[in-house]
């Protein structure tokens, strides 16, 4: 063979070899692995030899109880009480009202605003709908459930047959779209799951790089919301999502439409309860030493009560939010480093750096200096240095106003005593807000606070650290 | 044969050329610029682009020709030499020059971005008093604005995520902070690209030319969460400004009382 022609075979074998691979890696079916939920750890714990405390039988009747009642990742589902069926209540379908196989949990004002961010997040599919370019519409692989629609109306109405009427009813498709709890699910495992993991319980691949660490739903705890300690509404969360959490690895999703976090919502919701209904179960087990179906219905409906009631303990203030004034921020000051009433620098120092006398404990051994506290997850907690500027729950006068007022959930951060009056709490706000922005409050005297505004230059000064 | 491979190899150089011929018809080409100074750039990016062009092609077709003309088989022996002192002079002296050409071409645009002496002075934005206060952080970007005295760092400022709202036709200046690595802001449409160091306030303009929503994403790896990094900035009308901003602070000041559901 000459060489040419063998230099031109090698030539042509490469060109059809590297296409071939190509090929192969565009059609080969992404694998994607089935994820389970698992019981939590609390669950499966073992005794010091190595006996599962709760019994492997009970385990498996929780995961199957469980499982009943919620679902899998990829079929997830609240199950339906005998009363909730009679009644109409469906929590699958937050969008419908009461009564008529939903939730009833928007209200008409809340739907049309989901109407309208569909609009907007779908303009691209709703102008080829408009300009009746039907093949040209896309969707993404986010909403599963809205792909499987799509195609089913594209399927039952041939091309020829395609009118007005279909036009409308291709846009509605878009313009209502509300996903299933499957298809958030589907976003969850794309987006959230990483770091909350599959079952909330904030164990995901990426949680151990992050400090703090990713929040644990299955407790039906969440620190940063307008209620209290105790379980969040679903506006709550939904801030969450909207907003991230500052000074965290949690990001805002603002980026997908009102619809899709709502439908995040859902899920979150429907993985909260699920860990509280396991906890409830562990827990019942531990005291009557069995477990009948008529626990895990009591410990379901339970739960939901809880999330149920949530939106009766929003604390809002009556009347227009004050803005600080000298007076106030002195008056905060006084409250602030008082040890009878707000007595916050016992833990947040008297200099609000975070390093009050009673957060922290000295080994007496090893003289090293430990927090003094853990949060209800188990983990080591310090208190929040207030001069970083850095307010994970929102830097809102109202956000600060919840905080003090309601402390926490989850934290030593208790409820504020009831001797403090909304106004001594504004107060607090006041300070606690300026703290930040002049670390020279902290050490003068309380009537230098009257050059308000006129210290920029401090602004910065102390570079955050994390 | 010979033919057959110096065809090949003259049809690099032509593919080469009808891609980026191509490109805005495909649209695989920049996206729009909408910011004052984007034009500059793109002038020199063209500048650059042309000159790689022209070397380019003139290479490949010499290729081609020397492929085509000094065949194995139909060529003497190749002769050896050693060294040419002015053939090295030529070959060092015109990339030399280019190169000096392109330091010095850009230099007026890069001190008119960068270089804080030519900030916009007289509008209603300049280094001193800021429209926000930018802060890149794992993985989100947050704006603080000034609220109403128009001073950064103070109590009353408002603070917003994932979404920097800034007027049309305004010079605006903003300062760029990082809380924990680096980040980069970059807005493709604008141009711009400036990285966010820890511990220094950077000053950044910018000039919109067209009312829009734009990406804002984050160009420098910044952690495993890099493409999270993703917001947008909304430009919109002076009006449209003020009343967002009013939005903004209404939210500011909520008593809680609007968050229904």
């Amino acid at each position: 063979m000459r060489s040419e022609s063998r230099s031109l075979l090698v030539a042509a074998l490469c060109i059809v070899g590297a296409s071939w691979s190509c090929q192969l890696d565009t059609d080969r079916p992404a694998a994607r692995p089935v994820i389970h939920y698992s019981l939590s750890e609390a669950t499966r714990a073992t005794s010091p030899e190595g006996e599962p405390l709760v019994p492997l039988d009970v385990q498996a009747n929780v995961a199957g109880s469980l499982e009943m009642l919620f679902g899998t990742p990829a079929h997830p589902q609240f199950m339906l009480l005998d009363e909730w069926k009679e009644s109409g209540f469906d929590l699958n379908w937050p969008q419908y009202p009461k009564g008529d196989q939903g939730s009833g949990e928007f209200s008409e004002s809340d739907l049309a605003s989901l109407a309208t961010d569909n609009a907007r997040y779908f303009r691209t599919p709703l102008m080829h709908i408009e300009a009746g370019e039907y093949e040209r519409v896309a969707i993404h692989s986010w909403s599963p459930d809205l792909q499987r629609a799509w195609a089913a109306l594209l399927a039952e109405t041939a091309p020829e047959l395609r009118n007005d009427e279909f036009k409308a009813k291709a846009k509605a498709l878009f313009v209502d779209y509300y996903p299933t709890l499957a298809s958030s699910a589907e976003l969850y495992r794309q987006h959230c799951l990483h770091c909350h993991g599959p079952e909330g319980g904030g164990d995901g691949p990426t949680a151990r790089f992050l400090n703090p660490l990713p929040r644990d739903y299955r407790q039906g705890t969440f620190k940063f919301t307008a209620v209290g300690k105790g379980t969040p509404r679903r506006a709550d969360l939904f801030r969450i999502l909207d907003e991230g959490v500052t000074g965290t690895a949690m990001p805002s999703f603002r980026r997908f439409s009102k619809a899709q976090l709502n439908g995040l919502v859902d899920y979150v919701r429907l993985l909260s309860m699920r860990g509280m209904v396991e906890r409830s179960l562990v827990a019942t087990f531990a005291e009557e030493e069995a477990l009948t179906s008529g626990d895990v219905v009591a410990a379901y409906s339970d739960v939901w009560s809880k999330w149920e009631k949530a939106a009766e303990k929003l604390l809002v203030f009556e009347g227009e939010v004050p803005h600080p004034t000298p007076e106030s921020i002195a008056r905060g000051r006084e409250l602030f480093l008082d040890a009878k009433s707000a007595n916050c620098f016992s833990c947040h120092g008297p200099e609000g750096r975070g390093n009050g006398a009673s957060a922290f404990v000295t080994d007496p051994q090893s003289g090293e200096v430990k927090p003094a506290y853990k949060d209800d997850w188990g983990h080591d907690i310090i208190p929040r240095n207030l001069r970083y500027g850095i307010f994970r729950g929102g830097r809102r006068p109202i956000d600060l106003f919840r905080r003090i007022k309601n402390g926490i959930a989850g934290t030593p951060m208790p409820e504020a005593p009831s001797s403090l009056t909304a106004d001594d709490i504004w107060a607090l706000v006041h300070y606690v807000g300026t703290l930040s922005e002049r670390p020279q409050l902290v050490h003068a005297p309380a009537h230098d606070a009257h050059d308000s505004h006129s210290t920029p230059e401090t602004h910065g000064s102390e570079p955050a650290k994390h | 044969m010979r033919l057959l491979f110096s065809l090949m190899l003259l049809a690099v150089p032509i593919l080469g050329v009808w891609t980026f011929l191509k490109a805005d018809e495909w649209h695989t080409w920049f996206p729009q610029n909408v910011s004052s100074f984007g034009g500059e750039i793109d002038g020199l990016f063209n500048l650059i682009l042309y000159m790689v062009a022209f070397t380019f092609v003139v290479t490949e077709v010499c290729l081609a020709w020397f492929v085509f003309k000094y065949s194995a088989k139909r060529s003497d022996k190749g002769a050896f030499t050693h060294g040419s002192h002015k053939l090295e002079m030529i070959w060092t002296a015109i990339p030399a020059v280019a190169l000096l050409f392109i330091a010095f071409s850009q230099m007026e645009t890069w001190a008119k971005i960068k270089f804080q002496k030519n900030f916009p002075k007289d509008g209603a934005y300049s280094v001193e008093h800021p429209i926000a206060e930018v802060w890149a952080s794992q993985f989100d970007w947050r704006f603080r604005y000034p609220g109403d005295d128009g001073v950064l760092g103070t109590v009353d400022d408002l603070e917003t995520s994932f979404e920097f709202v800034v007027p049309v036709d305004t010079d605006v200046v903003f300062k760029l902070r990082s809380r924990d690595v680096i980040h980069s802001f970059f807005v493709p449409e604008f141009r711009l690209k400036q990285d966010a160091l820890p511990g220094h306030t950077i000053p950044v303009w910018f000039r919109a030319t067209k009312t829009g929503v734009y990406d804002l994403v984050c160009a420098e790896l910044c952690g495993w969460g890099h493409y999270k990094m993703a917001g947008s900035v909304r430009v919109v009308s002076a009006e449209e400004f003020k009343t967002r901003m009013a939005a903004l602070k209404a939210e500011w000041f909520s008593n809680g009382k609007e968050e229904g559901q």
